[in-house]
């Protein structure tokens, strides 16, 4: 583990709302190796999202941050703004949710990435305009030279997103996160952006981040997963320790996620199953598993004690009184 | 219509392909024209409210004119051959041909409209567009200082101050300006003399600008520096310039502040009409040689001529004010200047 990427160490989010402690992050730790790709799934407020945020340090002033996170040896937080900046965007960069939102509506597309170029290197007007047409042909867009000159409006949703994953890219960086970056996209975008984003770490050598809610998207590309719930991890593993043949997901709520991916097998005009109940209000967790209340399986220990998050088969670690078991699915 | 089609031919050749959407206008240029269109309307309106409301006060121009003294006969005399007792539409309608072939009429003390309109306009769009842009400017500058960190010390002397400004009526400032530069430090006069060049701008509209523009000043900063503050907090392209490692200046100059001015562009335009009141009143107070002054000179002496001619410039002022903000929305802003429709 000495060759990580990032090391995050028992990494703790608060947010002051109102006068009250919401922890958003509780504790995870985690590592990413050079050029693998890790998926957080995770639903809305679990935790994930905040989580890369602090790392990059794009949380509002005033969030207590707590536990460390180190870039190659390099302790991100706590680090002043100015000192951060330094990495942002050029070791760490990150790809939004909503393309649409994300790209200044204002400002051509080529300035924005020319500006992601200039901030990091001594670059001529001239040479930061060639470097991100490259980047745009990078990403695949067709006539890059036109698109170069357009505004935001002009481009298409996935258009739009190749241009935020242009500007992460601008400084090559060894870690990118792409927070829920396929989630405002429709179904065949999606899948572009995905395996543009697999080619392009393949070909950049660079290490994925991939947030999702998506347990599909993280079974189809990711070598690690880690499962979110109430900031809490639940649930970590190489792909295959989960999906894989003789792998299984162990973690309850994992294994609802599972259950909810709609299958074509599945006959038609039957329910889908669906994780029931509602993500628990973090200024009020329970004082047991935080996922007990919709837990089908939850007996009384469950309510009462945190399962601890442990190695319970090399490489797997699970937090959860009552797994299911191997290769057995429960609900069949 | 024949000027558009031309310039869309211009557009055309190579390159054009894929923008059939332009064929039929750049919709800025047709929403400028429809725009100038719009205006006809509007002066007519202006036009017909004000001479409504003139003719129900009790008309005693003919008595102003000849003074008390006169007996009654030479009064109705003196109106009907001003065309006076004539009926009201009669007499809008009259002014309005008259207008329409360049003649705003003669005013009551025998001097043509025309003439004083070209005399006094000049110096109070002077005065106008002095207030403004040094009070934008002004906003501009302190609200983004202020942003950079609210409720720091900028934001918190920036809050003070437009308080005040806020909550001094512009006449009362005036005075409090005339008092301290004009009669403690005398570095401007205490009434202003005609404007003949820069220096004589500077000297007699300086006092009168500031006493129009502090109250400008405190509403422009504190719309904008909440605008920037909230775009800075909620927007999500802030947070992908932040992530790419801009600076906090750059990224509220560069990104925040032109996203920002939309709102402040609209309060602009909408205040322009109240601004006329405010230019009549310190226009009296400096005896500004503007048409402020000059209204409410033609008011006491129930000078209709004057009068609408002095209103009729305000309002297409305030017009042409409101048609400048829907342009500078398209300079701004590429998705209304390529007029799309998504997103």
């Amino acid at each position: 583990m000495t060759d990580a990427l990032l090391q995050v160490d028992d990494l703790r989010v608060t947010f002051a709302v109102g006068g009250r402690e919401v922890r958003a992050v509780d504790g995870i730790t985690f590592t990413v190796s050079p050029g693998a790709t890790l998926a957080i799934i995770g639903e809305s407020g679990s935790g994930k999202t905040v989580s890369c945020r602090a790392i990059m340090g794009l949380l509002p002033t005033g969030t207590a941050i707590g536990g460390s996170a180190r870039l190659r040896g390099t302790e991100l937080l706590g680090l002043s703004d100015a000192e951060l900046r330094r990495h942002r965007g050029s070791d760490l960069a990150m790809v939004f949710q909503d393309p649409a939102r994300s790209l200044n509506p204002t400002m051509r597309v080529g300035l924005q990435i020319t500006e992601a170029i200039t901030t990091h290197r001594t670059a001529s007007k001239r040479e930061a305009q060639a470097q991100a047409i490259e980047l745009l042909r990078l990403v695949r867009i067709p006539a890059a030279e036109r698109r170069f000159h357009e505004y935001p409006h002009q481009l298409s949703g996935g258009m739009r997103q190749r241009v935020m994953i242009a500007m992460a890219l601008a400084c090559r960086p060894k870690l990118l996160i792409a927070d829920e970056a396929t989630t405002a996209l429709d179904v065949t975008t999606q899948a572009q952006i995905m395996e543009l984003l697999l080619e392009l770490q393949e070909e950049l050598d660079m290490a994925l981040i991939m947030i999702s809610h998506d347990l599909g998207l993280a079974a189809s590309y990711a070598d690690e997963v880690i499962v979110m719930y109430a900031g809490k991890i639940v649930e970590q593993a190489p792909a295959a320790g989960l999906f894989g043949a003789g792998g299984a997901v162990r973690m309850r709520y994992t294994r609802a996620l599972l259950d909810a991916i709609p299958h074509l097998e599945r006959p038609a005009h039957t329910l889908l199953p669906v994780v029931g109940g509602r993500p628990p209000d973090p200024t009020a967790l329970p004082p047991g598993c935080s996922f007990a209340p919709r837990c089908q399986y939850a007996e009384d220990d469950c309510r009462a004690k945190v399962p601890a998050l442990a190695e319970h088969v090399p490489g797997h670690r699970w937090a959860c009184w009552h797994p299911c078991e191997n290769g057995a699915a429960p609900h069949d | 219509m024949a000027l558009v089609q031309q310039i869309q031919l211009q557009q055309g050749g190579p390159g054009a392909r894929g923008r059939a959407r332009r064929v039929t206008g750049s919709p800025a240029l047709r929403m400028v024209g429809r725009r100038l269109l719009a205006v006809i309307p509007v002066l007519i309106g202006v036009s017909f409210l004000t001479f409504a409301i003139m003719s129900t006060l009790p008309n005693n121009t003919a008595q102003a004119i000849l003074g008390l003294s006169a007996s009654p006969a030479a009064v109705a005399q003196l109106n009907h051959s001003l065309g006076l007792d004539r009926p009201f539409w009669v007499q809008y309608w009259s002014w309005l041909i008259n207008v329409l072939h360049g003649n705003f009429g003669t005013a009551v003390q025998g001097q043509s409209v025309n003439h004083e309109l070209a005399i006094y306009v000049p110096t109070t769009l002077a005065l106008l567009v002095y207030a403004l842009v040094v009070s934008l400017a002004l906003a501009i500058i302190v609200a983004t200082l202020a942003a950079r960190r609210p409720n720091g010390i900028a934001d918190r002397i920036n809050l003070t101050v437009s308080m005040l400004g806020l909550s001094t009526a512009p006449y009362a400032f005036a005075f409090l300006l005339i008092i301290i530069f004009a009669v403690k430090l005398g570095w401007f006069p205490v009434l202003s003399g005609p404007v003949t060049g820069p220096a004589s701008f500077f000297r007699n509209l300086t006092l009168p600008a500031a006493s129009i523009g502090f109250g400008l000043f405190a509403i422009y900063s504190r719309l904008l520096r909440a605008d920037l503050v909230e775009q800075m907090q909620r927007e999500d392209y802030i947070v992908t310039a932040k992530a790419k490692g801009v600076a906090p200046w750059r990224v509220l100059i560069r990104h925040a502040l032109r996203n920002s001015l939309f709102n402040l562009i609209t309060v602009i335009a909408l205040n322009l009409g109240g601004l006329v009141g405010a230019v009549a009143i310190i226009e009296t107070v400096f005896q500004v040689q503007g048409i402020g002054n000059d209204l409410i000179t033609g008011i006491s002496n129930h000078d209709l001529p004057l009068i609408q001619g002095i209103t009729l410039v305000f309002a297409l002022v305030t017009v042409a004010g409101n048609l400048l903000a829907d342009i500078l929305y398209a300079v701004l802003d590429p998705r209304i200047r390529y007029g799309s429709t998504t997103s």
